[in-house]
Order: structure tokens, then sequence, then C-alpha cells
């Protein structure tokens, strides 16, 4: 019997308090039948990985409003590496300047969603992804 | 990772290795049965203390605190936290964790575990789970059920000392009187010592306590502040005292009745699922049909399905 279920870890890593946006996210997966672990505010990208790896995630959701997040993808994705954990894949929204977009893909962010983005889009991601 | 790969990563206790073992085992994998048959005879080692308590009685931030304090004492810790699966969508927002920042801190190992549908706090693998994350090397296993109502109190079949958790404003001593969730505790808390009814709220419950049978371990009532850390110590205390409580007294047989109770849970479930291969679905609706329009009644249908 195979109960397997979709599992995202949503974080808010940096000093910024507007935590909005992320539990609309969690609450949308969630309404669409994935667990969300919620981990609040302030998360470091250790805390975050460390939580990724023991929870098992098949997705890592990084929400950035600061511009702290040009010093936080980098640091995700090498933690992801330290620790052999490089199918966690991540997505991030907030306040993401376009023009920086391709840039962070390559590093290997792997989808990066904008304010006004629809939730049913970034479920139907999540969704085609895992399959 | 393939399954050989994967039972001798657990016996090195890979920490990847452990949380993929958890995700199989909820998910109920086909391979699970195969992993758990090679590391059973290494699991069953810590010391488990479960944790319930209405929704928002402070129950996360109490276990927090109690990590740490095992911490402190060089206990190697981990940590299960349920919480409710949407019986709408099947999907659940695990929040936790958001109160256990100390225990993330200091590097213990914390699963978010959503029910699943399962009733009675817990989820219908919790107890494989705890089997688990034994795989760490943990002494002790702190488990924290859905945020529970009176008869959620399937942690007492898990826990080696389940600690109920209260607190004031949620009403009068009769509640207290009643069946169900405040007769598990070994221990009970009364969390928000800070506000107005907490000292009433403990002593109902002292009330509650003498009126019943006299057992050989009385529940003890702690009063907490768990915000403030307060009142943590004494309730630390009081776990390590009905530790050694049933280690003088019946550990091995308390154990031995979960474990005969999961098993008779076990082999009814396997026996339902191999009749239902054996007669197909279609056979049990067809049943369903004719007692609804009492061509049968219940207990011959079901003398009738045995024969098949």
């Amino acid at each position: 019997m195979d109960k397997a279920k979709i599992r995202v870890l949503i974080a808010k890593p940096g000093l910024d308090g507007h935590d909005r946006g992320a539990k609309v996210i969690a609450r949308a997966l969630r309404d669409s039948g994935m667990e969300v672990i919620y981990t609040g505010l302030r998360q470091s990208p250790e805390d975050i990985v460390e939580a990724a790896i023991q929870e098992d995630v098949h997705f890592i959701g990084l929400s950035i409003l600061s511009g702290a997040h040009t010093h936080i993808f980098p640091k995700v994705i090498e933690l992801l590496k330290e620790h052999k954990a490089e199918d966690i894949k991540i997505i991030a929204g907030g306040i993401i300047p376009d023009q920086e977009i391709p840039k962070w893909k390559k590093i290997g962010i792997d989808a990066i969603f904008g304010p006004g983005t629809s939730t049913i889009d970034i479920i139907d991601y999540i969704n085609r992804s895992v399959k | 990772m393939k399954t050989n790969e994967l039972i001798s990563k657990l016996k090195q206790s890979d920490v990847r290795a452990v949380a993929r073992l958890l995700t199989l085992i909820e998910n109920e994998d086909k391979n699970v049965e195969t992993v758990l048959k090679n590391i059973w005879h290494l699991t069953g080692k810590s010391y488990i203390i479960g944790i319930t308590g209405p929704p928002g009685a402070g129950k996360s931030t109490i276990v927090d605190l109690l990590a740490k304090m095992a911490l402190e004492n060089n206990f190697k810790t981990g940590i299960l936290a349920v919480d409710p699966t949407s019986p709408f969508s099947g999907g659940a927002v695990l929040g936790d964790r958001l109160r256990m920042n100390s225990a993330q801190k200091a590097g213990i190992f914390i699963r978010s575990v959503a029910s699943r549908g399962h009733l009675g706090g817990l989820a219908s693998t919790t107890r494989f789970m705890i089997n688990g994350l034994e795989m760490l090397g943990n002494d002790i296993t702190l488990v924290e059920t859905v945020g529970a109502g009176q008869g959620d109190v399937e942690i007492v079949k898990v826990a080696d000392t389940t600690i109920v958790v209260e607190v004031p404003g949620l009403g009068d001593e009769v509640q207290a009187q009643k069946a169900g969730i405040l007769e598990i505790g070994d221990i009970l808390v009364v969390n928000k010592g800070d506000r107005p009814g907490s000292d009433r709220l403990a002593k109902e419950l002292k009330m509650m306590l003498s009126l019943g049978e006299h057992k050989k371990w009385t529940p003890p009532i702690i009063t907490t502040t768990a915000t403030k850390d307060l009142g943590i110590d004494e309730l630390w205390n009081q776990i390590m005292n009905h530790r050694e409580h049933l280690e003088n007294e019946e550990i091995n047989q308390t154990r031995l009745g979960k474990i005969k109770y999961d098993l008779e849970n076990q082999l009814s479930q396997h026996l339902y699922t191999r009749k239902l291969i054996q007669i197909g679905e279609n056979e049990i609706e067809n049943m369903a049909e004719r007692i609804f329009n009492r061509d049968i009644d219940p207990f011959t249908a079901i003398e009738e399905i045995i024969k098949q």
C-alpha cells in the first residue's frame, strides 16, 4: 500500500519578518494535499538544510524579501551538496530581481516564483517535478 | 537508495538513511518490511516519553525544553512531533518545529509527522517510526501527539512515561472527573502557570487524583510556565522518578503488554488484508448491501465471509 505524499519545507531565512507570503504558500500546498513543514522566521541556511534532511522533503521553499538571497541561495546549495542531498530541490519566492533569475537557476535554484504568481502554478510545478 | 544500502547505512546511524526509513514507514512502502526485519534486533533501546494535551497547551515548547534538559544530562534524544492531516485535502501544515528552536540548534533530530487520517492522537505508523528513529542510537525518544481531545489516549500504548499537559480556563472541575486523557497521565502538567486559574486547576487535578483508587505510582502535578522555562527541571526530575519506579517495578511487563497489543492489531490488519485479497472488495460491497437491505444480519454476514 503506497501512501507517498509530497513533503515541502517552507522556510523564511534572513531577518525580515514578512511571513505572510510563506504562510499563504504553506496553506495552499496543504490544501492541495501536500505535507508542509513550516519552520518560521529567521532560519539560518544550516537550520534549513538540517531540517530538510531530517524531514526528508522533496522541496525546500525559501521566501526572502530582504535581498539576503544573494548570500542565502549559494549557502543553502553548498550545504545540500556537502550533505550529499542535492536531490532535494529548491524553489524560491519573494523579492528576487528578474535579471538575476537565470543566474540563480544556473547554480541550482530549481524555480523562482515572484509576486503575483498564482498558487496553482506553484502546485502544478511541484506536482510535475516530483512525478 | 537501494534497500541493502539503506540497511547498511542505518546500521551506521546515518542521518539521511534514518530520515528515508521514516518516510518509507509512513508511506507504508512495500520495502519497509524487509528493512525492519533486518534492523529489528537493534531497536527498542530508547526510553519513550509521550507528551499529550489539548491544542495550544504548550506541548511543543515543553518538548523543546525537555530535549534540551535531556541533552544537558547526556542523553541522546530524538523527537517525533505529530500534527493532524486535513480530512478534506489529505495535506497538512506541520508547525511543531516552530517551537523547537533550541532542540534544533542543539542538532537534535526532529521529525514532523502527519497523522494521515489516523485517530487517537498519533499516526498509525508512529510505533515503527519510533523504532526507525532509534537507529540513531538515541537514549530518549520524545513523542508529541496531535492536539488531543478527551478520547485521544493512544499515546499510553506507546510511551513509557506519558505526560498530560493541561492549561487553565478550559472547563470546570467536572471536566477533571471525566474518563479519558487525564487518566492516562503518569505526570500531569499545568502549563501557563502565569495565567489566572492555574492554581485552581492544579488543586482540582489533585482532588481528582485523591478520589481515585490508590496505585503504586501517584501522578505528580507540576505547574510550569514553558515560555519562561519555569518548572521544567522539576518535570524532568519527575520523569526520571517515574522511570526509576518503572524499572523497579514492571517496565518489562508493561513493554511486553504494549508489544502484544501491537501484535494483535497488526495481525488483525494482516488477516483482513489477506481475506480481502482472497474474496475481493466486491464481496464486501455486496455483503454491505445485503445488510443494508436487511437480507442478512451483520453477524451471519461475517460468518459467511469467514467460511468462504
